[in-house]
């Protein structure tokens, strides 16, 4: 409790009385709705970055493939200088994971 | 029990279940908050500020570097979102009065001690709409949703005693603004 100056006890009484009212509350699935709003959300979003990704690598593919054909090389070193890149940013976490892996069990 | 810092650290790696859990500790107060500072006429508006607060904190989670407790900073965000929330629907007619829902929980006296009653809690009302966003909350928390002084503290972040000074202010400023409408506080 508050301390109170004698004139405040007056409207201190008035709005106890006139703030009287039940007390709202959420209801009782609001985490759970919550919850399913933001899984749905985060999955939209996921859906849309990896179209977003896609769209950007096959674009990418598609233009670097017209260049180097227009600058004279034969179907064989285009592949190879996309497919080469591609190869080398998949292995690299395969390659991290496996080496942690091996230090985590050589740790023990 | 994990403390809050260890949740948040584990959903800003991903945990949707510690996320879910801070969703659980916090729902209820951040509503609380958010009620006090609508006022009686808002509180399917409450519920929404309370949804938009923690997407807002899903979103934002990984930026939070714990300078500050959690609690701090999901008040703050509360506190911010409902003031702007009310600033949007200051000028739209309420769903009811606060008066109105005031008469529905109280016993019904004579007629004119009841208009008597009915036109002071009208001015009381109003006057309480026109003092500080923070000294409205105080009054809501401490005498609509009865919360001690400490809790008024925590949910507007400042120390007990400025939260009872605002209790203090707010009771002198209303106790005024009566006077000048002509209204008997006894």
């Amino acid at each position: 409790m508050t301390e109170m100056e004698p004139r405040e006890a007056g409207i201190d009484s008035l709005l106890q009385r006139s703030m009287a009212a039940p007390v709202p509350s959420l209801p009782p699935d609001f985490d759970q709705r919550l919850m399913r709003e933001l899984r749905q959300g985060s999955q939209a979003l996921d859906r849309y970055r990896r179209i977003l990704l896609t769209g950007y690598g096959l674009t990418s593919v598609v233009a670097s493939a017209v260049v180097m054909r227009g600058q004279g090389l034969d179907w064989g070193a285009i592949a190879v200088m996309i497919l080469g890149p591609l190869a080398l940013v998949a292995a690299v976490p395969w390659g991290r994971r496996t080496i942690h892996t091996t230090m985590r069990h050589s740790a023990k | 029990m994990e403390s809050d810092s260890q949740l948040v650290a584990r959903a800003q790696g991903g945990d949707q279940q510690a996320f879910a859990e801070l969703v659980r500790r916090y729902s209820a107060l951040v509503f609380r908050l958010a009620v006090s500072i609508l006022g009686r006429e808002f509180v399917p508006e409450a519920e929404d500020v309370a949804q938009e607060v923690f997407l807002k904190v899903h979103h934002a989670i990984e930026s939070f570097r714990g300078e500050a407790e959690f609690s701090s900073w999901i008040y703050r965000i509360t506190f911010n979102q409902a003031v702007n929330l009310k600033a949007r629907v200051r000028f739209r007619s309420p769903h009811a009065d606060e008066t109105v829902l005031y008469r529905a929980v109280t016993p019904e006296p004579g007629p004119d001690r009841q208009a008597e009653t009915a036109q002071r809690d009208q001015a009381l009302a109003e006057c309480i709409r026109t003092l500080p966003d923070v000294y409205q909350s105080a009054l809501r928390l401490y005498y609509w949703l009865g919360a001690g002084v400490g809790e008024v503290a925590v949910l507007l972040g400042v120390p007990e005693n400025t939260a009872k000074s605002y209790l203090h202010r707010a009771r002198q400023l209303l106790h005024g603004m009566l006077k000048e409408k002509g209204c008997s506080c006894d």
